[in-house]
């Protein structure tokens, strides 16, 4: 017999809520009556009181992905709710994920494939059968891989995770041969992810609020829109309201996560480094650091060195950093920064934050080393109610067909070379250009997947111009639900379904540091002649030869829930489509996972060596010249087994994507082999330093109820927000007699947009602030008020839309322009000028 | 207490019969209800009630959507929203949130109907049974806007004339014309959209949609006359019926508002709380 956990009391109650409601204790017209109300899992119509048919499913509005579950009625889906027996969702959902439907039902879907009429972009198409879309592909695609070519197919992708990575990527994409695959993490967050592989080796941090005491947030405003949203949103209101636990969030602006915040520390844009740095002296100098986290960490470039060693070497490294200089940079006052670095140190454990606005900037990377030394010197890491190590399913799947080539790739996707040194995600905002200059070569077929190049990366005229010239890209492909701005310039649409109608398994982080396996199900079938992607390639890999193995999406996470251990026990695919979720009931949290020693005989297996300058043991077999020594001998990391540590060999902090040791490492001895500190260290954003009087510097933000660029289709959504006038501080628009309402000119060296002021007091003076989101020039009725060529009449809202506003689209202004160390795109760096118009 | 807030045989022929007898008791200080009944076994219907914790509400309108999507809710009109109003002077600027909706209004003493309800021409009309969760009889009066025994204010579209005279009559806005559906009596007029609570819900044993989706749980619904439930813990500890001066929209309106407001940020003393809806005006969801 199992404990019952809190959770399972929940559930009962739910559960004994329903029974009292529909066993028949109660009749005549009206049940209701001091009864416990069940929280969910159940719906009814409001016109008939028939109850719909549930089905659970997961989310896909955002990379959050979380669990719900979808009602049903007479075949159509009408409701979306969170599942109530997600661990990680709680039964929540945001509004994105509500307004999912509105994916679905969008009168401008593209639901046949479609082939280019006219010239490119012109917007002419002809309807085609998938037969004549996938021969003529099949066609092309054939041909590069026979001509030992295949790298000149370049597959882009936005949005691929979980069971769609796999099937894509690792079955059909390797097995074609081709890794010219692009990405998008560079223009989300890239610089945090290549911040964390330098510190603590695989990305993703996971805040543990269920157990923390404190939190400092810099930039994240994970109240309103974050990678991991509903879990941790919830989380952390009930840490505040029901543990009274303090959040102090940094940010420009006066954010909904700033102004739900114990309180807001405004701050001046790309100068959290300098706060956080400032706030490491004070704890250091105060010694109130963390001694026994210090035996793992790196801070000199001895690996032996001892822990006073390291701590004479950080005091050392940050007596510069003094708050009086931080205040200077930064504008918050030095009294503050000391006073809640003293507070942050004192209260264990604490946890700190931060997103996009240390991320998005020039310093981006070297933000977050500042920020993980500010969590690990005071012993804030892998701890319950500290900055954690992501944790998510591993699940089992089939890998398609064992003999693979030697995949091929054009280098387009790092970036110029010598531009950024650690490219650990790639530099997509960089392809374009790349192709334009064509030094490294050109991919004839350009195909992209959940991704919009035009409108989600910077300087969008550039990127049309690419992209409508066929010289630069030969053919393009476009799989999409909707007609967007990138879309209108493909030669080729295959009209891929909505989230709402595939399968998948997925595994995104989960907040209690407990892994969770759940999967994605069709609440309808595909609408029109809408095809799954993932089946599509099962399709083509057939056509071309060589078969997956699998023939659908489906099959695929069939197979994966019977082999996965675990989900396979409790009942594989059937209890999956039934339940949703699986998550191992006696599992425990993955704390400290550090700390664990490896097993002698690990150390003893073939091939592995222990190398002195870092004091790592690893598996010279990965690397094909283990003689250049760990640091330098290129996959090295692949071959990490331990970290000898004294006279211990611990798992430590194990890398991934870049040859770090097993330390957690301030000091890293890859940044100084690219010429950079080796010290997490305070980099100035070179535009910011050079700005002249009237310069403002431009940020941009996101509001709660849309999605980065994907969700201005929904009717719901855009009907709360159709419009992004550029903030300003009061102090600021007086000084350019600009008033609210007034049109207004944002110029930056790329090209200027024209747009409305809003003067604001949540906002610091010397910025404006214009969100993403709006001003699309395609994507439908509701998101620009333009008809696209394929789009139906078929939705009620067409004739009630009431909005003629379409927002401005900062990117326009926002030149394409890599963070030097991680290639992250600097969305919050551009300094602009602001006039009236 | 019981007696002094009885409805007089009058009052329940004019219509709040027995809605307003339930409804009474839920105006006494929450745990204090069924001790001063005593032992008589009076027909007892819930009073259902909404606290909006404003120390868990983000803005993120979530409810907003769940609303849409639970009824099929028209563009341009809307059951619930979550308003925003930026307050204060740089850098001690504040963002208080306001969640709104039918405040379900008990309705003023002396009558115990609310202004909806009075000004509705096609009200009372057929005899309606509630039947309480005891199994006991509860008689009331439906109509094209009534009050159920529940305190619900709902509407039954096959009487209603659309003349519009409930939207004038709220102050919060919450009604509006759906012109999607036409009145029962008058198919050149709109019928009326408004919060029902999610009766058919809540009436089949599940909370609103509003409640459900709730990411911060801001939203906490039940039955004030249970001192057990939530909504009456949170009224205790946070004195909400006590001093509903305090903790409801629009106190001089003396609609006496069944949703009340745990309020850190003096939300209830912003303009977006503080204003009253006139004539056709009906509250509309903003983003900023």
């Amino acid at each position: 017999m199992q404990k019952i956990t809190r959770r399972d009391l929940i559930k009962l109650g739910v559960a004994s809520g329903v029974v009292l409601a529909t066993g028949g204790i109660f009749k005549g017209n009206a049940l209701a009556g001091s009864i416990k109300l069940a929280a969910g899992n159940k719906d009814f119509s409001p016109k008939t009181g028939v109850e719909r048919k549930m089905i659970p499913s997961a989310c896909w509005s955002c990379v959050t992905r979380d669990s719900m579950i979808g009602f049903v009625e007479d075949g159509r889906l009408v409701k979306l709710e969170g599942q109530l027996d997600s661990i990680r969702g709680l039964g929540k959902l945001c509004s994105k994920g509500a307004a999912g439907i509105n994916q679905l039902y969008d009168p401008g879907r593209i639901l046949y494939p479609m082939k280019r009429a006219g010239k490119r972009g012109e917007g002419k198409w002809k309807r085609i059968s998938w037969d004549d879309a996938l021969t003529e592909l099949t066609g092309r695609l054939k041909k590069l891989r026979d001509e030992g070519h295949p790298e000149k197919f370049m597959f882009h992708y936005g949005r691929m995770k979980g069971s769609s990575s796999k099937i894509v990527k690792s079955a059909f994409l390797s097995t074609y041969g081709t890794k010219t695959i692009g990405n998008h993490t560079s223009i989300c967050e890239v610089s945090k992810w290549t911040g964390q592989e330098l510190t603590w080796g695989k990305h993703y941090d996971n805040w543990d609020f269920d157990n923390t005491k404190f939190v400092l947030n810099f930039g994240s405003g994970c109240l309103e829109s974050h990678t991991n949203s509903i879990p941790l949103l919830q989380r952390l209101v009930a840490a505040m309201v029901e543990r009274n636990v303090k959040c102090v969030t940094f940010d420009v602006r006066l954010s909904n996560t700033a102004a739900r915040s114990t309180e807001w520390v405004p701050i001046r844009p790309g100068t959290d480094g300098a706060v956080a740095l400032a706030m490491c002296k004070e704890i250091m100098d105060a010694g109130l650091y963390d001694k026994e986290f210090f035996k793992f960490i790196k801070a000199t470039p001895n690996p032996n060195a001892s822990t006073d060693e390291k701590v004479a070497a950080l005091k050392k490294h940050l007596a510069p950093y003094t708050p009086e200089w931080a205040e200077k940079i930064s504008n918050v006052p030095a009294a503050k920064i000391k006073s809640l670095a003293l507070e942050f140190a004192k209260t264990k454990p604490a946890c700190v934050i931060n997103y996009r606005g240390t991320a998005a900037h020039y310093n981006g990377t070297e933000n977050e080393r500042v920020i993980q030394m500010l969590a690990a010197i005071t012993g804030n890491i892998d701890n319950p109610g500290g900055r954690c190590r992501g944790v998510g399913a591993k699940w089992k799947y089939p890998k398609g067909p064992k003999k693979k080539p030697k995949g091929k790739k054009l280098k387009i996707l790092d970036g110029f070379p010598g531009t950024v040194a650690y490219p650990t995600h790639h530099v997509s905002h960089q392809v374009l250009k790349m192709i334009k200059d064509g030094k490294a070569g050109r991919p004839e077929v350009y195909m992209w997947y959940c991704y919009t190049p035009v409108y989600a990366n910077g300087d969008c005229q550039e990127n049309i111009d690419i992209m409508k010239d066929e010289s630069l890209i030969p053919y393009s492909v476009c799989v999409n639900a909707y007609y967007d701005e990138s879309a209108a310039l493909a030669d080729m649409i295959l009209p891929n379904p909505s989230y709402l109608e595939w399968w998948d398994w997925e595994d995104m982080v989960s907040p209690t540091q407990v892994p969770e396996y759940y999967i994605r199900q069709p609440f309808v079938k595909p609408l029109g002649e809408s095809r799954d992607f993932k089946d599509v390639v099962c399709d083509l890999a057939e056509r071309m030869g060589f078969p997956l193995g699998f023939k659908s999406a489906e099959e695929f996470v069939r197979m994966s829930c019977e082999k996965t251990p675990g989900v396979k026990e409790a009942g594989g695919f059937e209890y999956m489509k039934k339940q949703g979720v699986w998550h191992d009931p006696k599992a425990k949290p993955k704390y400290f996972e550090y700390k664990k020693e490896v097993k002698g005989e690990d150390l003893k297996k073939e091939g592995v060596i222990f190398d002195e300058a870092t004091g790592v043991y690893w598996n010279s077999k990965k690397s094909k010249k283990p003689d250049a020594g760990y640091t330098k001998a290129k996959n090295a990391y692949k071959g990490y087994v331990g970290q000898k540590i004294g006279d211990k060999v611990y798992k430590g902090f194990k890398p991934d994507k870049v040859n770090k040791s097993g330390y957690f490492e301030l000091y890293s001895e890859l940044l100084k082999i690219k010429g950079k500190q080796p010290l997490p260290n305070f980099v100035p954003i070179p535009e910011h330093e050079k700005m002249g009087a009237g310069d403002l510097i431009l940020t941009t933000y996101k509001v709660p109820v849309q999605i980065h660029s994907r969700s201005a289709n929904c009717k719901w959504l855009t009907e709360m927000y159709h419009d992004n006038p550029a903030k300003i501080n009061p102090k600021t628009a007086k000084g350019l007699g600009i008033k609210t309402g007034d049109k207004i000119k944002v110029k930056s060296k790329v090209r200027e947009i024209t747009t409305t002021a809003e003067v604001t007091e949540g906002i610091i003076p010397g910025i404006v602030a214009i969100s993403h989101h709006l001003g699309h020039w395609e994507y439908g009725r509701y998101a620009s008020g333009k008809k696209s060529p394929m789009a139906t009449d078929n939705d009620s809202g067409l004739k009630e839309k009431w909005w003629k506003t379409y927002g401005v689209h900062p990117n326009w202004i926002i030149p394409n322009s890599p963070d030097p160390i991680s290639g992250q795109n600097r969305y919050m760096d551009t300094v602009c000028k602001v006039t009236k118009a | 207490m019981g007696d002094k807030f009885s409805a007089t045989r009058r009052q329940m022929l004019k219509g709040a019969g027995a809605a307003g007898l339930a409804a009474a008791a839920s105006l006494v200080p929450a745990g204090h209800a069924a001790a001063k009944r005593g032992g008589r076994s009076k027909a007892k219907a819930p009073r259902w009630a909404m606290v909006f914790d404003l120390r868990r509400c983000v803005g993120c309108r979530a409810c907003t959507v769940a609303c849409k999507a639970e009824y099929d809710v028209p563009l341009g009109v809307w059951n619930t929203v979550v308003n925003e109003e930026m307050v204060g002077r740089y850098p001690d600027t504040k963002k208080p949130f306001l969640p709104i909706r039918c405040n379900h209004c008990e309705g003023n003493k002396e009558d115990m109907i609310p202004p909806c309800v009075k000004d509705c021409p096609e009200y009372p009309k057929e005899r309606q049974k509630y039947i309480t969760p005891d199994g006991k009889k509860i008689r009331y009066r439906d109509g094209a806007t009534y009050k159920r025994p529940d305190g619900l204010i709902l509407n039954i579209n096959k009487y209603c004339t659309g003349c519009g005279k409930c939207i004038k009559a709220c102050p919060y806005g919450a009604r509006a014309f759906n012109k999607r559906i036409k009145s029962g009596k008058d198919s050149t007029k709109n019928g009326i959209t408004k919060c029902t609570s999610c009766a058919h819900r809540i009436d089949k044993g599940v909370v609103p949609a509003c409640v459900n989706i709730c990411p911060g749980r801001a939203r906490v619904f039940g039955d004030l006359n249970d001192p057990n439930s939530e909504v009456s813990k949170l009224a205790k500890e946070f004195n909400l019926v006590k001093e509903r001066d305090k903790t409801t929209l629009l106190p001089g309106e003396d609609t006496v508002p069944m949703n009340f407001y745990i309020d850190p940020d003096n939300a209830l003393k912003t303009k977006i709380a503080t204003r009253k809806y006139t004539e056709n005006e009906s509250f509309s969801c903003k983003v900023s």
